[in-house]
């Protein structure tokens, strides 16, 4: 297992050094000059020309590409072009409104997923089942930034339950944080049923119930387990598509989290910003993808083996 | 020594129902077993005896399978009329099974140890730690070296013989009265084969508890079994004891049976069959069901279905040429001939 984890650390370098680069050669795609951007569109052609000068945009790419890997293994990610602040420090200002919303999206996804999931199995095509696989169905086919929109004229401006946008209490989480979670839980509820399902009919479910277990120890302890190596899988994956999701809820309800910034910083092309930005969410990527692999070898021991 | 009836079944049917019809999978199995005693089923496949032994427990899969009518008599007891609680507190306490496929009947994600002693925890309401050291004790018991390390580990660290052994250890853990055991050897190679059944032999004498023994090997009935009751079509079709029915075989089936045994002393180029298949389940025929694979048959046996004939004290079979009306029938044929 150790050796395992340190195989996968190891791997975050690549990893690194890929996604800078990707992002990096994207942005230069992108149409648009940062400097007649940063400038302002009647500035005259020696302002831009300066500042084009002074950020170094003049040099070839590779150049640019290497100097900035430089500075960043100093620890150095480089300034905003549009307030000359450093991108590290505009990261760490945001980030932890995007890990909450990202933490509660995921717990709600997780929670809700699971409980819809196991009532559908206990009960294959009753009413119940039924039901909750359509709102399922829903919740997938809905895009975020559309249920966002529904759920906010619903609960704040009909009902006036919920505030609109914002970041300022818990009240003002729960709608970006069920917006964003939705369409995970209808993942997770569909795959932990069709799991569930298949696990039910296995041989060692019969022999738990020759035994005598009670209902719910079958369930919980004989089934769930199984059930769950699957489903681990796919949260696994909902985190990856959320950290997406947070682009455009943060949007949606005006959060000034790290999604918001990089769209932002993508509209002024401030490339450290977005450099930065998607750098950071990809480090949390490798993370969790890493931790959700540690959890799918503890409930799936035989991994162990290869 | 005055027998005492442990369990006592009496006209058990178990349907099935789906798109095609109904299956009658078991349909009016009745058999007695007495303390001690050791009960094989036989019988081909799908001839009813694993879905009898599932019946026994309540585990038949529903739906789309259904006990629709019958008795279950455990210590006077009947099964079929307890609630889910009170029949939660038999199983694998009264009466426990072994399965036939070790290598799946075993969750995976547990270790085995835990695994013998939820049910112990469950029905003798022993602490976690006392459970925990009569599951290694019932480990032992089986014959499986370090007992204490082997409790800690999972299923796919074990070989099949020894999940079979676990699966015996959980079943007798709460010392059953009944022990239904469905083909445990079935699935393991011949050696393993000898060392479950002596295990399960032992066992019985240490524990003194009754076993149904289901499979389809007649060499490992003749061995372990006190009475057979023979299986086919979802019916006993003969009932006796061991030596009676292998010395004596009634039954043309049984009959049938034994006669394609590979036989050790005699030089046999090719080994005999019984021709012809085992009728669908979801279309029997009206009159006896072994009627169109028998040499015997007659027009009374494909008309008219024949009832099990007691024909001496222990010895049944379901079988017109036992009967009464078989003299007449025969004398009937030949007038017309």
């Amino acid at each position: 297992m150790t050796l395992f984890i340190l195989k996968r650390l190891a791997q975050i370098i690549p990893v690194t050094l890929g996604v800078t680069l990707v992002v990096f050669l994207i942005m230069q795609m992108i149409p648009g000059d940062p400097a007649i951007i940063l400038a302002g569109e009647g500035a005259s052609q020696e302002t831009v020309a300066e500042l084009r000068e002074n950020l170094g945009l003049n040099k070839p790419l590779a150049v640019q590409y290497t100097d900035y890997i430089k500075n960043l293994l100093q620890g150095d990610m480089g300034h905003s072009l549009k307030n000359n602040q450093p991108v590290f420090e505009e990261i760490t200002a945001r980030l932890p409104i995007t890990i909450e919303l990202a933490f509660y999206s995921i717990l709600i996804t997780i929670v809700l997923g699971l409980v819809a999931g196991i009532i559908s199995a206990i009960r294959p095509y009753s009413f119940m089942d039924v039901g909750l696989m359509i709102v399922a169905l829903l919740g997938i086919s809905l895009p975020s930034f559309w249920l966002g929109i529904l759920l906010m004229y619903l609960f704040s401006v009909q009902l006036h339950w919920l505030p609109v946008a914002g970041w300022d209490s818990a009240k003002h989480i729960i709608l970006p944080a069920v917006t964003l979670g939705a369409g995970g839980a209808a993942i997770v509820a569909r795959m932990t049923r069709s799991s569930m399902l298949e696990v039910v009919n296995q041989d060692y479910i019969r022999t738990a119930k020759a035994k005598g277990l009670k209902g719910y120890i079958i369930i919980l302890k004989h089934a769930l387990r199984n059930a769950l190596i699957p489903v681990i899988t796919v949260v696994g994956l909902q985190f990856g598509s959320l950290l997406g999701g947070t682009v455009l809820v943060e949007s949606v309800f005006a959060v000034n989290g790290l999604g918001r910034m990089i769209v932002d910083a993508i509209r002024t092309r401030d490339i450290p910003i977005v450099q930065g930005g998607v750098l950071v969410a990809s480090l949390i990527f490798v993370f969790i993808n890493l931790f959700v692999d540690i959890l799918y070898r503890i409930f799936n021991k035989r991994m162990d083996l290869n | 020594m005055k027998q005492e009836t442990v369990l006592e079944v009496k006209n058990l049917q178990t349907y099935f129902y789906s798109s095609e019809g109904v299956a009658k999978a078991v349909d009016g199995v009745s058999f007695t077993l007495q303390k001690g005693e050791t009960l094989g089923i036989v019988g081909e496949s799908g001839c009813g005896k694993s879905m009898t032994s599932l019946s026994l427990l309540r585990l038949v899969p529903s739906p789309p399978g259904k006990i629709i009518n019958g008795e279950i008599l455990l210590n006077n007891t009947d099964i079929l009329k307890l609630s889910d609680e009170e029949l939660r507190k038999i199983r694998g306490n009264k009466i426990s099974m072994i399965f036939q496929e070790p290598m799946t009947s075993l969750n995976p994600v547990l270790s085995v140890g835990e695994q013998i002693a939820e049910s112990i925890r469950l029905h003798q309401g022993l602490s976690r730690k006392d459970a925990w050291e009569k599951a290694v004790d019932m480990i032992r018991l089986v014959g499986i070296p370090a007992p204490e390390k082997r409790a800690k580990q999972e299923p796919y660290q074990l070989s099949g013989g020894m999940r079979q052994r676990i699966m015996i250890a959980m079943a007798l853990a709460c010392t059953p009265d009944v022990l239904i055991a469905d083909e445990p050897t079935t699935a393991l190679d011949v050696t393993i084969q000898a060392q479950i059944i002596d295990i399960i032999q032992n066992l019985q004498k240490q524990l003194g508890m009754s076993i149904i023994f289901i499979t389809h090997d007649l060499g490992v009935v003749a061995e372990i079994c006190d009475k057979i009751a023979v299986m086919y079509a979802g019916q006993v079709v003969e009932e006796g004891t061991t030596d009676n029915l292998f010395e004596k075989p009634l039954h043309p089936y049984t009959n049938g049976l034994i006669q394609s045994l590979p036989k050790l002393y005699e030089d046999q180029e090719e080994l005999s069959t019984i021709h012809g298949t085992v009728p669908s389940p979801y279309n029997y025929p009206i009159g006896c069901r072994y009627a169109e694979r028998c040499p015997f048959a007659t027009e009374l046996c494909r008309e008219k279905q024949p009832e099990l004939l007691t024909v001496e004290p222990g010895k049944k079979v379901r079988c017109w040429m036992y009967s009464k009306e078989w003299q007449g029938a025969t004398l009937m044929e030949e007038m017309t001939i």
